[in-house]
């Protein structure tokens, strides 16, 4: 049975479950939302450190199984999901001080992404799947008083049902047609016969439209910009971050393992997503006020990218997709940390007119800020040119000329909208500070900003990292 | 025999199924929407499914219908405003309708059933065991991840119920048990000696609490507090 | 497939006649009862809503709360069944996963009822 496998996952779901009754024993008068918040990071840790040291293997008889590459994105979620926990602790909401559910319900989801990092199994790319999703649903209308954000969640709840109805289509017809749903016994059988009947092609077909939409990857975007724009800022960091993490674990290992054998066909499909997302991406960008919206759609067009390294279908291609996964996990929990600071009088303002003259009124947010902008445009050195580049060049390995061609145009493109915000902050009048940025907020994007700046001390580690993870999962 | 129970439930499934689309009451569509469910876990039973089956009615007819009753009674739906919609977006939905339809019927021109499925071992059931004993002989042991998995699934729907609809409402007067037993005799009985026309109140007033405010347990009753716009109960 | 109609048969019988006593009640009431109803009679008595009114209309969330906890606990004991009746055969690691199981349900009992989701007032 091999159970001691999953202990990263056993250890963080025991600490979840005494974090919830820690925080509910609590007397009335003592809000013990800091404590739970500071016991998830530890927790976090905990499990991220016990990650590192977990053995190769597979367990619970083919249902869990642990390589260099589960390791390498369970250590990223965590990264994420501790990384969001800091945000929350400057969260206000529209009722005060925040609820010590907040975190708990971000730790049962990262354990979801956990599960979904590891599968082994169509069940278990399922169970993870909802668990982290069910958790999200609920963060994102967490702030109960506010429109918006019940707004949010009601959109995604109910378009993620569908989503996930989709995804459970393809998985009945996978399984119906490859009649196991054991990752290596499929690919077993494909290899056997030989490719893959029209039933199976149908329902890896609705397998990925239905991860396409977790991915935020166009046709599958519609509910991006509401879901990030009304939920509550550290919800959306967490968002943007970890379950795009987790989902893309999850459409590496199917595509890889099971229907590797079979990547002539969908690597089409997997290529005008791509294309799709780069574009839309890009310049539905431009038009936007709100610098959460504007957050949402450039977050469709880096899927888009790192979907590039995917479409490419070698072990290069992978490896690119992790390495931009990582820069665009660090850039985008950078950006919420600044977008969480904009506060005027205790009231959320995201327009992006009110970033004007925040080279002025705050230098230090603004070069953050810049930093940040500049990384997602992909300029040298920041972080964001190196995940760039190993998409591009894992494309032009595998010889996606055109591929390679439009993201290099809607970078260009997309290029205008981050400069525009790096010009509002440092060449427009003005206007009113915002109110003084909490710790974790300082800590948060200084770090981050750090990390994007000089990533380039770092790339060595994680681009072998990221090879390791790639055979892994190839091998 | 089986053909004709089989074409019973599946007629009134699929009718009951058109019905929920189509009636002009939303109660009516969720009613329709549980005569399908039975019917449904009719055609379960004529699968061998019977676990699944009961699970169907117990479930989805004992508590989702319930849940989609309380949603549908809850808004104000109106009829005719949905009505308008249905036909500018008709051509779009009978297009998916039938590009969905196709891929069915496409993808089953393929089936087959594979030579070796009496094979695999924990598919089939032992001799006499009831199809509940079978799942159970597996869930426990085979998918035990799973089945963890699935408890902290209903764990987080649980938080999540109370996250986003428990709230703190001051009209509770609930008792402090402590402070009742605590009370002592002259908590009790009060005896003052009043002169001739002389009131009570204006040499003091009583020393016992009354008013709910001082007498319920701190915090649950608070007689201005203000009314949650969202706290209707039925007229 | 024809064992499993047989061996349902009784619970179509079942049906059929509990449909025959509950019809043959109304319908004697019907036929053979005095209908003189006034308002008074036919209004709600002690507490309810109005009977025979349009059935949507807007009420607390807590009736919503308690549905909702309502159906988690269900499915909880949708778990149990199979447990019980193949407990023989799965031995003391099928009773240590249900206890896991069980174990994480009553964390969320606790706090259900910490949180005071369990009080109606």
């Amino acid at each position: 049975m091999n159970w001691i496998i999953a202990f990263p996952e056993l250890v963080l779901t025991l600490c979840g479950l005494v974090i919830l009754t820690v925080g509910v024993v609590q007397k009335k008068s003592t809000n013990p939302f800091a404590a739970c918040s500071m016991l998830t990071i530890a927790a976090f840790a905990i499990t991220g450190f016990l990650v590192t040291v977990s053995p190769d293997g597979s367990g619970y008889e083919h249902v869990f199984v642990n390589d260099g590459f589960a390791r390498f994105m369970k250590v990223l979620s965590l990264i994420g999901g501790a990384l969001a926990t800091i945000m929350t602790l400057s969260y206000r909401g529209t009722s005060g001080g925040g609820r010590f559910e907040l975190p708990v319900l971000i730790l049962f989801s990262t354990i979801g992404t956990m599960l979904m990092a590891s599968s082994d199994n169509m069940m278990t790319l399922f169970v993870g799947l909802e668990l982290s999703s069910l958790a999200i649903y609920i963060l994102c209308a967490f702030d109960r008083d506010s429109v918006v954000s019940s707004e949010s969640g009601l959109k995604y709840f109910i378009l993620g049902s569908l989503a996930s109805g989709l995804l459970l289509y393809g998985i009945s017809l996978t399984y119906g047609y490859g009649g196991t749903m054991e990752y290596g016994a499929i690919r077993t059988v494909l290899i056997q016969s030989g490719g893959a009947s029209l039933g199976l092609m149908l329902g890896i077909v609705f397998l990925i439209a239905g991860l396409a939409f977790k991915l935020s990857a166009v046709p599958f975007h519609m509910w991006t910009p509401d879901v990030y724009q009304g939920a509550p800022t550290p919800v959306t960091a967490y968002l943007a971050g970890a379950p795009k993490i987790a989902t893309f674990a999850l459409i590496l290992r199917i595509m890889a393992g099971p229907f590797g054998a079979l990547a002539p066909q969908w690597q089409l499909l997997i290529e005008m997503i791509s294309v799709l997302s780069m574009v839309f991406g890009s310049l539905a960008a431009i038009p936007q006020t709100n610098i959460k919206r504007l957050m949402a759609y450039s977050s469709i067009g880096h899927m888009g990218y790192a979907l590039m390294g995917l479409a490419a279908a070698t072990p290069g291609g992978i490896r690119g997709t992790l390495v931009y996964l990582t820069t665009y996990l660090f850039m985008n929990v950078g950006v919420f940390a600044g977008i969480a600071a904009m506060r005027r009088k205790g009231h959320e303002t995201t327009d992006i007119a009110d970033l004007s003259g925040l080279g002025r009124t705050s230098p230090g947010l603004a070069l953050m800020m810049a930093i940040f902008m500049f990384s997602m445009l992909g300029m040298p050195p920041t972080a964001g040119f190196f995940g760039k580049l190993m998409v591009f060049s894992a494309a032009y390995g595998a010889g996606l000329y055109g591929l390679l061609a439009i993201g290099a145009i809607t970078s260009a493109i997309g290029a205008y909208y981050y400069l525009r915000i790096v010009k509002v902050m440092y060449f427009d009048a003005s206007a009113p500070a915002f109110d003084t940025r909490s710790p974790s907020l300082a800590f948060l994007s200084v770090s981050m900003g750090i990390v994007t700046a000089l990533f380039v001390l770092v790339l060595g580690p994680v681009t072998s990292a990221a090879q390791a993870a790639a055979s892994a999962l190839i091998g | 025999m089986t053909a004709l129970v089989f074409y019973v439930f599946a007629t009134i499934l699929v009718l009951s199924a058109t019905m929920v689309i189509s009636a002009r009451n939303p109660v009516h569509s969720v009613l329709f929407l549980i005569l399908g469910f039975f019917n449904a876990a009719g055609l379960f039973l004529l699968a061998g499914a019977e676990f699944l089956a009961m699970l169907l009615i117990i479930v989805y007819v004992g508590a989702v219908a319930v849940l989609f009753l309380f949603v549908v009674m809850m808004l104000d739906i109106r009829v005719s405003e949905a009505r308008e919609g249905l036909q500018r977006y008709a051509p779009f939905g009978a297009a998916v309708g039938a590009v969905l339809f196709a891929e069915l019927i496409l993808a089953f021109g393929h089936w087959r059933i594979a030579p070796a499925i009496d094979a695999v071992p924990h598919l089939g059931q032992a001799a006499g065991e009831t199809n509940t004993a079978a799942l159970g002989d597996l869930i426990y042991t085979h998918y035990v991840l799973l089945f963890q998995a699935c408890g902290l699934v209903l764990l987080v729907a649980m938080i999540g119920a109370i996250v986003l609809t428990l709230r703190e409402r001051p009209t509770g007067r609930r008792q402090d048990i402590e402070r009742q037993h605590a009370r002592t005799v002259a908590d009790t009985l009060e005896l003052r000696r009043l002169p001739l026309g002389r009131s009570v109140r204006e040499l003091g007033g009583f020393a016992r609490p009354t008013s709910y405010s001082e007498a319920a347990a701190k915090g649950s009753y608070d007689p201005h507090a203000p009314v949650l716009s969202d706290e209707s109960r039925g007229e | 497939m024809h064992d499993v109609i047989a061996s349902y048969f009784p619970v179509l019988v079942f049906g059929v006649i509990a449909v025959g006593i509950a019809g043959a009640m109304l319908g004697g009431s019907l036929l053979a009862g005095h209908q003189k109803p006034y308002a008074e009679k036919t209004s709600a008595y002690e507490c309810g809503f109005e009977a025979f009114d349009d059935a949507r209309r807007r009420f607390d969330v807590r009736f919503y709360l308690v549905a909702i906890l309502f159906i988690i606990f269900d499915l909880e004991v949708a778990f149990l069944f199979p447990w019980a009746v193949s407990l023989s055969h799965v031995g003391l690691f099928g009773f240590l996963s249900m206890l896991g199981f069980l174990g994480m349900l009553t964390v969320g009992f606790i706090y259900e009822w910490c949180k005071g989701a369990l009080d109606w007032d």
